[in-house]
């Protein structure tokens, strides 16, 4: 296979950290964009479980940032476990891209804490999930040309995937609530838009790093990349089932409407699960093809 | 089918083999070679890489080499065996990090000869 770095073990925890990492990202950054957009509209308790959602995937998200430096250093360094502590190799790996990458994502994950704070809190956060959506574009193969347009797409690829995926379980708790088919519906909405930015985003970057269609069948790098494809096409027939048949049956109060909609949404957040352990291997042994 | 080749690159933790990265290099002695001697053995990159830990192996056992190169990122990688190389074969591996972070590795092979 073209392009396929060796998989060890070391190699497999850190995809597996990264995935977690990820996921951490989205629920955090997605839990903020949540409580911006629905913050009058959304129950109380609906508020509540997404803000406690971003406090607890930003603290699993500095737990799993220390993890990945040792994991980083470890890997590095050919001396197996031991070199996650070795200080040399967790100074090479500081001084790489990814310590730049630590700094924008910690002070991030720090930052979308305040939404504990009352008001003004939600605007700390919100620069918060910004920070931690930029520092994706800080490592990796968008460092490379044309760098200014690979980190906008990317950093608007993960805000919409965040507002996506952050919503599931605040979504899936609304369909329980008096309101919870307003919510819903207004959701579907504003998530047609996000999906397209997510979608357009998706495909440039691809097409970036990528340079050619022919690149995707013959490399490991497209061939990942052609898996989360078939996963997001899943996830949309999902979404899709929801806003035209889930959502309006819970509307029309119809029997087992919210039962089916809550089912549905869990099955949306397993192919997120799924998406995510994809993304992170693609990212962690493959190489895009224009950088082969 | 997709689901399966997911679980099996996560969860089986047995390491899977493949190419090595095709980011690789010129080598001296050149992969798969067979010389009569080895005044030198080196690598060259097109992007500087930071080369972190190399060994030098035959049939298992460790070979001395002494590093010309240090650990600063560096497109061309120098190390010399301690003692002139007795005919066999040998491995070289090498770990590294690459300038945008990416953790690399790779290696090659060549047989000494008398």
């Amino acid at each position: 296979m073209t392009g396929l770095a060796p998989i060890d073990g070391l190699a497999v925890l850190a995809i597996l950290a990264k995935a977690l990492d990820y996921g951490a990202a989205l629920m955090a950054m997605g839990g903020v964009l949540f409580v911006a957009f629905f913050a009058g509209r959304a129950d109380a308790s609906v508020l509540r479980l997404a803000r406690r959602l971003a406090i607890a995937a930003a603290l699993i998200g500095l737990a799993v940032l220390a993890l990945r430096f040792g994991i980083r250093a470890a890997r590095i360094s050919g001396m197996g476990f031991e070199g996650a502590t070795d200080p040399m190799m967790l100074g090479f790996v500081w001084e790489s891209p990814l310590g730049t990458a630590a700094i924008w994502r910690g002070l991030g994950w720090v930052a979308i804490l305040a939404i504990l704070i009352p008001r003004v809190g939600q605007w700390i956060a919100l620069a918060g999930s910004l920070a931690v959506a930029v520092s994706f574009a800080q490592v990796g193969h968008t460092l490379g040309a044309p760098r200014a347009a690979l980190a906008i797409l990317l950093v608007l690829h993960l805000l919409a995937a965040a507002f996506w995926v952050g919503a599931l379980a605040p979504l899936r708790r609304a369909a329980l609530s008096p309101d919870g088919a307003g919510v819903l519906h207004h959701f579907g909405t504003v998530a047609a838009f996000a999906v397209a930015i997510l979608i357009l985003a998706g495909t440039a970057l691809a097409y970036l790093l990528s340079g050619s269609l022919a690149a995707l069948f013959g490399t490991a790098y497209g061939l990942g990349l052609l898996l989360k494809v078939a996963i997001v096409a899943a996830l949309l027939g999902l979404a899709a089932l929801n806003k035209v048949r889930f959502v309006p049956a819970l509307r029309a109060e119809k029997p087992g409407a919210e039962r089916t909609l809550r089912r549905s949404i869990s099955w949306e957040m397993l192919a997120v699960v799924l998406n995510l352990l994809a993304t992170a291997t693609i990212t962690s042994v493959t190489t895009p093809p224009v950088n082969l | 089918m997709i689901r399966k080749t997911l679980l099996g690159l996560v969860v089986a933790m047995t390491p899977i083999l493949s190419a090595a990265h095709s980011k690789s290099e010129a080598t001296t002695p050149g992969d798969g070679a067979t010389v009569s001697e080895v005044p030198e053995l080196s690598m060259r990159f097109d992007d500087p890489m930071r080369i972190i830990s190399v060994t030098l192996t035959a049939g298992g056992a460790d070979i001395a080499i002494e590093r010309e190169t240090g650990m600063e990122p560096a497109e061309e990688f120098r190390a010399m065996p301690s003692e002139a190389l007795a005919p066999g074969d040998y491995l070289f591996e090498w770990r590294g990090m690459a300038s945008d972070g990416h953790p690399m590795q790779g290696s090659f092979s060549f047989t000494v000869t008398e």
